[in-house]
């Protein structure tokens, strides 16, 4: 009568990149996985989360669960078993608590505390919970889980830095400038780099993106992509004064900003900042370009070596992110564990309780004659003392933690009280305490 | 009991030190609340002292610190709470800790001699000080920017680039803050001199002393030709930034100069 909860899954950590594509729950939708394993019949809980790092089923079902499931995992995406089998992992009751912390955290990322997968891990806990497929298991399993990663993220600094270049760059324009909604950018260039850095920034939602490049055309149409203005090359030193932050990505050779150019736009500016980020190689500004006052200037190599220092700041913090999760498997686990006597518990108080009505009933022509207040008093005196009688040995049953110490108890419960002979009819209280049955969408 | 605010303004300058340190949330609502406790043992104490001479005890430079730093806390618990920011609590709690050691020391409140009874005595001290204290934050925020400043430009960003708000927050509340500052300084100049004028006459000596060659009025004088720079150049020639943060800083230190040492044994005029 355990419950056994697993996890079946790949990651980038187990799967090659042409694996996991192919291995894509979320390609039909977030329901059509869930569909189709639930018409399997064999999970009374699960929750398929589907990233492109990782696809992971968390269910709740019998002990050949995770045959089947990996079964399902080669069936859904019509790969052979023997392809995906040295890819897949299998994790049981605690194991499977703790990658999924670890997961909701960021320690199981590609890039250690990345903010995203959090947000996944809810999406894929909602798609399954909207469709009735979560119950008592995974609704903890997974809340618990939302707790772990905000509190590791609150209380470490395991998401704390930028850990890309463009974020890098987006974060220091916010140092300098705080908001960035109301600044103007110049992009010198139009090629990839150029284009991707665009789309960063607009994401950002700043005022205007101009583009400016030799060739005007180029320059026209990575605007209108971006929704920006095209300058002329001419108009370089104009669109230079009216810019905020100037992303240079040019394929020149020779510097295309230098410090006698720049120095004389930064006068009509009066000193309002200047942010240049250099990502072209060769360089396209001049080094002593950052010596102006109210010029920052970053190259490729300085928000690279940015991401570095945080991507080991972040890894400096792991021990304390592992030490939460630890604490949080712990506090699962328990409730887990405890979990298993409950059928027995519940069965147990049914019978009380069945005994308690059936002594009213029996009772009945003796109390006919007793005001109603003094009727509601017996109730309550009866219920009260079937609630005390039971009070110390539902407790000593939750805490029991050894499966096969729990196993006895129930046997013994069972037999003491004939559990089992003859099941009384079930009240609300104990229905919501038992887990779902098994829904077949 | 006058020893509570200095300890409890320690304890938030601590408090204060510690969450920029670790960036624990519950140790910076901590720092508030002590900070908040000085602030109020501070007013229970200066009520007391109200209560005591029947006037407001803003006498002597002595009383003066204690004013200035009363309001100094006041305004920056009020900026704190507004922008949730408390990056700047830490410089600005030692700065109120260090000063108030003057009145823990001296806890006496010195009688109000007959040529200062008038409304415009207390108008002048309030507005000097009120401006004082907004030099101070200015003068924090100064500070921290070209910290943060200098993190960005040397393309090392650790421990203040974490902390710090942005460059541009940094700069736009200095030159508000200076802005308020100089208004109340103007203010306070201009009542100080008439009053200054009203008293020519009574036998006072120290109203007699009252003239722009003692030394306070003198260096108060500078301090406005200093503010009105900054703010001149903030406007006309661009002065933000890091020119704008060492001006404040300038400006501070002239302050903190005039208020202590110059207040304390050079003036002739404000010796109360």
């Amino acid at each position: 009568m355990t419950t056994r909860l697993f996890a079946v899954g790949l990651s980038h950590r187990t799967a090659p990149v042409e694996l996991r594509e192919s291995v894509d729950f979320s390609r039909g939708g977030p329901g059509e996985a869930l569909a189709a394993l639930a018409s399997r019949g064999i999970c009374q809980e699960m929750v398929v989360l589907s990233t492109c790092n990782r696809a992971e089923i968390y269910a709740v079902a019998g002990p050949d669960g995770p045959d089947t499931i990996a079964r399902f995992f080669a069936d859904y995406h019509q790969l052979p078993l023997a392809r995906l089998s040295d890819h897949l992992y299998v994790r049981r009751a605690d194991d499977a608590a703790r990658h999924l912390f670890r997961v909701a955290a960021g320690l199981d990322s590609l890039v250690v505390g990345e903010p995203q997968i959090l947000g996944q891990v809810k999406a894929a806990y909602a798609a399954s919970s909207d469709r009735g497929h979560t119950a008592a298991v995974t609704n903890r399993l997974f809340h618990t889980a939302f707790g772990v990663g905000k509190r590791v993220r609150r209380e470490t600094g395991i998401s704390e830095g930028a850990v890309s270049v463009s974020y890098a760059a987006i974060a220091l324009a916010r140092k300098i400038f705080g908001d960035l909604t109301g600044l103007n950018v110049l992009i010198l260039g139009a090629g990839g780099m150029a284009k991707l850095t665009g789309i960063h920034l607009k994401a950002q939602q700043v005022r205007q993106i101009t583009i400016a490049s030799r060739t005007l055309a180029a320059a026209e149409r990575l605007a209108r992509e971006l929704d920006g203005r095209a300058a002329p090359w001419g108009d370089l030193a104009d669109a230079l004064g009216a810019a905020d932050i100037v992303i240079t990505a040019t394929g020149a050779v020779d510097p295309v900003l230098t410090r006698a150019g720049v120095q004389e736009v930064m006068r009509p500016r009066r000193q309002r900042p200047l942010f240049i980020i250099d990502i072209a190689v060769p360089r396209d500004v001049e080094a002593s370009v950052g010596d102006l006052e109210q010029v920052f200037l970053y190259n490729i190599d300085d928000l690279q070596s940015i991401v570095k220092e945080n991507l080991t700041r972040r890894s400096s913090e792991l021990e304390r992110a592992e030490a939460i999760v630890h604490e949080e498997v712990e506090n699962f686990t328990t409730w887990l564990q405890s979990r298993d006597i409950i059928p027995t518990v519940v069965a147990l108080r049914e019978r009380f309780e069945a005994i308690r009505q059936a002594e009213l009933a029996r009772l009945e022509p003796k109390l006919a004659g007793l005001p109603p207040e003094a009727r509601a008093r017996v109730d309550e005196i009866t219920k009260l003392l079937v609630q005390k009688l039971l009070l110390t040995p539902t407790e000593q049953l939750k805490s029991v933690r050894d499966d096969s110490l729990i196993s006895t108890y129930s046997d013994a419960l069972n037999r003491l009280f004939a559990l089992e002979d003859e099941p009384p009819a079930r009240g609300e209280s104990a229905r919501k305490a038992r887990v779902s049955p098994l829904r077949r969408d | 009991m006058h020893l509570l605010p200095l300890i409890l303004y320690a304890c938030a300058a601590g408090a204060y030190l510690a969450h920029f340190a670790g960036r624990d949330r519950s140790v910076g609502r901590l720092a508030t609340g002590l900070l908040g406790g000085a602030v109020l043992s501070h007013t229970f104490i200066i009520g007391m002292q109200t209560v005591q001479v029947g006037h407001a005890p803003l006498v002597g430079t002595t009383a003066a610190v204690s004013a200035f730093v009363w309001l100094l806390g006041l305004a920056y618990l009020y900026v704190e709470l507004t922008t949730d920011e408390r990056a700047m609590g830490v410089l600005v709690s030692a700065l109120l800790a260090l000063l108030y050691v003057i009145p823990a020391l001296d806890p006496g409140v010195s009688p109000r001699p007959a040529v200062l009874q008038s409304p415009l005595f207390t108008l002048h001290v309030l507005a000097m000080l009120f401006a004082y204290a907004s030099f101070a934050l200015a003068c924090v925020l100064g500070v921290t920017y070209v910290l943060l400043f200098k993190e960005i430009k040397a393309k090392h960003l650790g421990y203040f680039y974490a902390r710090l708000p942005s460059l541009q927050v940094l700069d736009v509340m200095n030159g508000r803050v200076i802005t308020i500052g100089w208004i109340f300084l103007t203010i306070g100049i201009a009542i100080g001199g008439i009053w200054a004028s009203q008293v020519q006459s009574s036998p006072d000596p120290r109203a007699q002393a009252m003239s722009a060659a003692d030394p306070k009025i003198l260096v108060a004088l500078v301090c406005w030709g200093v503010y009105s720079f900054a703010l001149f150049a903030r406007r006309a020639i661009g002065w933000t930034g890091r020119r704008a943060a060492w001006l404040s800083a300038l400006g501070f230190v002239i302050v903190l100069l005039n208020f202590v040492p110059v207040g304390y044994f050079l003036t002739k005029s404000h010796n109360f």
